[in-house]
């Protein structure tokens, strides 16, 4: 239940639920189920949402596209990335709560496909890997006894002390005494000290793994535990990792040392590690994944949907990583899916109802029917309104809970707001500006890319795709009120016009955007008339099509409208048409008609008539030979040479 | 030429084409062109059988009922036409006409106007002299054109050859004399008459 499906816009994007916001988009993305790679999605885009993230593949979107909702994320993990081992941000799931009791008799034996993981070395995966957890929820370090035993290992000298018995994981503080160490005396740091307790605690449990999965709520829950250096985080790892029991080690075949599991040479006597088949092993693994990446796959398709993923891996091939998970971060924490049921918050004056409540929050913007006042009198007092509004939402909010969760969402709408403000101020227009301009759905900003290498490219996807979106979208109907075909020009000034004045696109990167539609395989198209007018159309919209609706036309005008004093046969050829009345008859631009026209006879369904009333283009009875009669022996055939030539010879008696 | 237009001209019966105003407009479309040019080609021949003419001034035929509908009030442009003249002398065209004073760019806009080439005039021209029997005999070439011994064979034909065997009874009567001067040398290169004598009084022997 992890993994969720995922409904598609026209533009191959996911459809956003009300209220959720695009935050992030980076292309070149994989995706693993716990350490083996998912078959068929390997390469697509990843959609960082408040509310879920997406992965879009990129060859099969409809097929194989597939999301992980946040709320159901119980945390997530973030790995550097090392040699050709991409970075990657973790997603673990919530436990389901019905399994909690046979998890925890699970997780006290040792977990045998773990053991016998571990002495094989496989030396791809990571250490962040190796702490993946199915059931990160089940070893709640409070819950477990606390050991006499657990040792914290002292930074200056190495010696391994006792934790103090009366040291509580739960309760601790860093107000709590903590003793020096035994040897050189020196005070350890709380965090430190409360690790090596949790670890220990865990490790006692015969999963190493375990203690990593309890260390972090723990300390988040102790707010010591800064999750955003991630430097600090694999130090903690490594720390872990040094107190690990000795049956975790890797003993050296030649003197017996036990080693750190992850040397691949003695530390002591410098004997390799490796036995020579699992090198082998690796050999060929390398030669043979390479190209693609080192990890292994699933070799069946187990996306079943009762299926329990172990956790769900996002690989970013390209770079792009830290911002995704730093704004992966800020969802986690804004927890904006919470509000997505959450009433609007009761007016507390009703004759002001429609004042100018929270300007920042840009949909917000409601006709203000309040008297008309002017200067600066008028500034002040809408200030004054608004200050007074804002007063009034945060004092209901916080009379009770029922009110303070009724108004949860312009709460955090306001304190975004002032979070905002009490930046400093340079970043801060630029942000409240790309706001505006994600409030008005125009959400693909380059702020929202990152700044890798591929970022251009992926901009103008992201944009072209944008761009899909807004011409297909049934409500606007832009295309529709255009006759189903617009000219670039006019689709720029309206698009920007659209963005509402903020975040503008140069007309080259709306051009680059526009040829990108073919490409990735969007339902508009753009097209290029012989004269270099570029126009959008409809994918579906063929030139065909328009020259059947042409003719179509003309075929009607053979009988409709009668001019009494033409001097042709009026029921055999119909009547010829300007651009202005094709341009009417079918709601194009004057420019648009005269282009299909032209297409049209170039295709060589018209023909013109050039006048002094103007050029006309009837359909084409030029072509139709059968029309004049062959009564005669009059020749029009081309004239051939070799005729001469055979003549000659023939008058030559060669023949 | 006038003479013969008002005596035969309500028998001239235009192709369905001429009433279609963008006959008269010279296609851009490759495609189109090459029909309306295969049209008009064949518009132009007949016209100059019919009315028995053998060089066309395009300068004086633009007014001509030829290139010119009055009902529609369209007409073929004076370049438009020279490109449908110029495309008949070109191969493609069948080489159904040939400029007489330097072509397109000399603007003159006189050429012959070969519904039947000198080659086939002179297949016409054997099959006469076979027909009645005056093979070894010396003709003046005045005579051969303006006498009266050639009259019959074209005029009335016209009225009552069947449409199937149209080919080789046509007139050389009131030919053009350089054409039938022409038509002579295809013959004499195939060694099947000899051409003598002096700028009047040239005579020809066929063998």
């Amino acid at each position: 239940m992890f993994l969720q499906p995922l409904d598609l816009t026209t533009a191959l994007r996911p459809t956003l639920l009300p209220d959720e916001a695009l935050l992030f988009v980076q292309d070149a993305v994989g995706l693993y189920e716990g350490k083996y790679k998912i078959p068929g999605l390997q390469n697509g885009h990843a959609y960082l949402t408040t509310h879920r993230v997406c992965y879009v593949d990129n060859m099969e979107p409809r097929k194989s596209s597939t999301a992980v909702e946040l709320k159901s994320v119980d945390r997530y993990e973030f790995y550097a990335g090392f040699l050709k081992s991409s970075p990657k941000i973790t997603l673990h799931p919530k436990a389901p709560k019905r399994a909690s009791i046979q998890i925890r008799s699970h997780s006290t034996i040792p977990n045998p496909q773990r053991a016998a993981q571990s002495p094989s070395r496989s030396s791809t995966t990571s250490p962040v890997h190796r702490g993946a957890s199915a059931f990160s929820n089940s070893g709640s370090g409070s819950n477990t006894p606390r050991s006499n035993t657990a040792t914290w290992v002292c930074t200056i000298c190495s010696f391994s002390n006792p934790v103090p018995a009366n040291f509580d994981t739960a309760t601790a503080n860093s107000n709590t005494p903590l003793p020096a160490c035994v040897t050189c005396g020196v005070k350890p740091s709380f965090p430190h000290v409360l690790k090596a307790s949790i670890a220990n605690a865990a490790g006692r449990q015969g999963s190493q793994s375990q203690s990593q999965a309890a260390v972090q709520p723990l300390l988040e829950s102790h707010g010591q535990y800064r999750e955003n250096s991630s430097i600090e985080y694999i130090e903690a790892l490594w720390r872990e990792e040094s107190a690990l029991p000795a049956k975790s080690r890797f003993q050296c075949p030649r003197c017996t040392f036990l080693n750190h599991p992850s040397l691949l040479a003695c530390e002591l006597c410098g004997a390799p590690l490796l036995t020579t088949e699992s090198k082998a092993a690796e050999v060929l693994g390398e030669r043979i994944g390479r190209p693609e990446s080192p990890g292994p796959s699933l070799d069946s398709a187990s996306l079943g949907i009762d299926h329990d993923m172990e956790c769900v891996k996002f690989s970013f091939h390209a770079g792009g990583e830290k911002i995704f998970h730093e704004r992966l971060k800020g969802a986690m924490v804004q927890r904006k899916w919470l509000l997505q049921n959450a009433p609007p918050v009761p007016d507390s004056s009703p004759g002001n109802a429609y004042s100018t409540a929270i300007p920042i929050d840009g949909d917000i913007g409601q006709p203000s029917v309040r008297a008309r006042t002017v200067g600066i009198a008028g500034l002040e007092r809408q200030g004054l309104e608004l200050r007074r509004k804002n007063e009034a939402v945060i004092g209901s909010a916080f009379e009770d809970l029922d009110a303070l969760m009724a108004s949860a969402k312009e709460v955090v709408a306001l304190a975004e707001s002032f979070a905002k403000k009490s930046d400093e101020g340079s970043a801060d227009a630029n942000q409240l500006i790309a706001e505006s301009a994600k409030a008005l759905d125009m959400v693909t900003t380059k702020d929202m890319l990152g700044s890798s290498a591929g970022s251009e490219s992926l901009y103008l996807s992201e944009m072209a795709r944008n761009l899909a979106e807004y011409l297909t979208d049934d409500a606007k109907g832009i295309l529709r009120k255009e006759g189903g075909i617009m000219s670039l020009v006019d689709l720029w000034a309206v698009f920007n016009r659209a963005r509402g004045g903020v975040e503008l696109i140069s007309p080259m990167d709306f051009e680059k955007a526009a040829r990108l539609w073919e490409k990735l395989r969007l339902p508009v198209r753009l097209r290029q008339f012989k004269n270099g007018l570029l126009v959008v159309q409809q994918a579906d919209r063929t030139d065909d099509k328009t020259i059947a609706q042409l003719l179509s036309w003309l075929q009607e005008l053979h009988t409709s409208s009668f001019i009494p004093e033409v001097g042709w046969g009026h029921e055999a050829f119909g009547r010829g048409v300007t651009a202005q009345e094709a341009a009417h008859r079918f709601g194009w631009s004057v420019g648009v008609a005269s282009e299909e026209l032209d297409m049209a006879e170039e295709k060589g369904a018209l023909c013109r008539e050039e006048g002094i009333e103007g050029l006309r283009f009837w359909e084409n009875w030029i072509v139709d030979d059968e029309s004049d009669d062959f009564d005669d022996d009059i020749n029009v055939d081309p004239f051939f040479e070799i005729d001469q030539v055979m003549k000659n010879l023939e008058d030559m008696g060669i023949f | 030429m006038d003479s013969l237009q008002s005596l035969t001209a309500e028998s001239f019966t235009y192709p369905q084409s001429y009433s279609f105003p963008p006959f008269f407009t010279l296609q851009p479309n490759l495609q189109t062109r090459l029909s309306q040019l295969r049209k008009w080609s064949r518009l132009i021949q007949r016209y100059c059988r019919h009315y028995h003419i053998f060089k066309l001034s395009l300068v004086s035929a633009l007014d001509t009922s030829l290139f010119k509908n009055a009902e529609l009030r369209k007409r073929l442009s004076l370049n438009d036409a020279l490109q449908v003249v110029d495309w008949m002398t070109r191969d493609e065209g069948g080489r159904r006409a040939e400029w007489i004073d330097g072509g397109l760019d000399a603007k003159g806009g006189t050429a012959w106007v070969y519904w039947k080439r000198p080659e086939e005039w002179a297949e016409v021209i054997v099959g006469w002299v076979e027909e009645t029997g005056q093979k070894s005999t010396v003709l003046t070439l005045y005579e051969l054109i303006n006498g009266e011994m050639t009259v019959g064979q074209g005029t009335v034909s016209r009225d009552w050859r069947p449409k199937s065997n149209a080919h080789g009874t046509l007139d050389f009567h009131g030919m053009d004399p350089d054409l039938f001067q022409r038509s002579l040398a295809v013959l004499v290169k195939r060694s099947k008459a000899q051409v003598f004598g002096s700028e009047d009084q040239q005579g020809v022997k066929f063998f």
